[in-house]
């Protein structure tokens, strides 16, 4: 109780040391992955990357320029700008993580793209972000994005499963990436409720960033395992 | 029933007759690859373009390839991108 308490009165300097920590996760993901698509010119990489990179951005955005240290030196716009722009790189970091599963399904091998960050595919995630951001803006909710990725990681974990499934003696991570995306779908039903019945309670909060962290570093430790044998 | 070669095990079967040989000349390469005319000349452009190989011309106009540095730093990566590819199901 006396730490939740330490936390909430700190709560500013906490958050941007939230921000490091999973902004540092992102980037180590990032560049490990980057290496490996740069050798391979892997799709699947190439979106895993692009999941991070938009991760890292939006926890930075919210958690290091949206600080309440700011907010005195900042008008209401500022505000506003940093709400919208988290929001849609958090969504945008998950449909990339969705779509580095689904790819195969959707596009082939053979078929290049000057870049994976803007591309026929890819331009209808841009859409949907964009929709979804907006209907929360007229709304004043965050609602709609906790419904689309809550949605969208009950589909992750259903692919991650059948991974699992099919190949999970030989490739051991299979099982961790499908936990990790349980876990997804479980901090997002909880941010879901926390805005629904918690009415934002500092402590419920703080379960979901340390949730949050778990899943990080879940990616990271697979990654480390995974690249460095 | 076989599994269809994956675009990066071609690459990789392509790269490792080219390592085994230091060079290799196009029709040996094509046998060795297993591969159809057509896909052949549609992956050496690749690998050429992207810097994987080296077409080397002589004097008496005889053709090989041989492999670059970063193509030997995939030969060598190739182990930990598969590993990530199937571990992370991508």
């Amino acid at each position: 109780m006396y730490l939740y308490n330490f936390i909430i009165e700190n709560k500013e300097l906490f958050k941007i040391i939230y921000a490091l920590i999973i902004g540092l996760i992102c980037m180590i993901i990032v560049i490990k992955s980057h290496k490996l698509f740069h050798l391979s010119l892997h799709k699947g990489i190439r979106y895993f990357r692009n999941a991070f990179f938009f991760y890292g951005i939006a926890f930075v955005i919210r958690y290091f320029f949206g600080t309440g240290f700011l907010y005195d030196y900042t008008g209401l716009n500022y505000q506003i700008a940093v709400g919208i722009l988290f929001e849609y790189f958090l969504i945008m970091a998950g449909f990339f993580l969705l779509y580095s599963l689904l790819w195969k399904k959707i596009e082939s091998s053979e078929s290049e793209y000057l870049t994976s960050l803007f591309n026929s595919k890819i331009i209808v995630f841009y859409a949907m972000a964009a929709v979804i951001v907006f209907l929360d803006y007229i709304w004043q909710t965050y609602y709609f994005m906790f419904f689309s990725q809550i949605v969208l990681f009950a589909f992750a974990s259903v692919l991650s499963y059948i991974n699992y499934k099919k190949n999970g003696k030989q490739h051991k991570f299979l099982k961790f990436y499908f936990i990790a995306m349980i876990l997804n779908l479980i901090a997002w039903s909880l941010n879901a409720l926390a805005a629904l019945y918690f009415n934002w309670h500092h402590g419920f909060l703080i379960n979901i960033y340390i949730l949050n962290i778990i899943i990080f570093l879940l990616f990271l430790y697979g990654v480390i395992k995974v690249t460095n044998i | 029933m076989a599994r269809k070669r994956e675009r990066l095990d071609v690459i990789k079967d392509i790269l490792k007759a080219i390592m085994k040989n230091r060079q290799i000349k196009p029709t040996r390469l094509l046998y060795a690859s297993n591969l159809s005319p057509q896909m052949f000349k549609v992956y050496i452009n690749e690998l050429i373009s992207k810097k994987f190989i080296r077409l080397d011309i002589n004097e008496k106009d005889k053709k090989t390839f041989s492999l670059t540095k970063k193509g030997q730093e995939f030969l060598q990566e190739y182990k930990v991108i598969e590993n990530f590819i199937e571990n992370f199901g991508l």
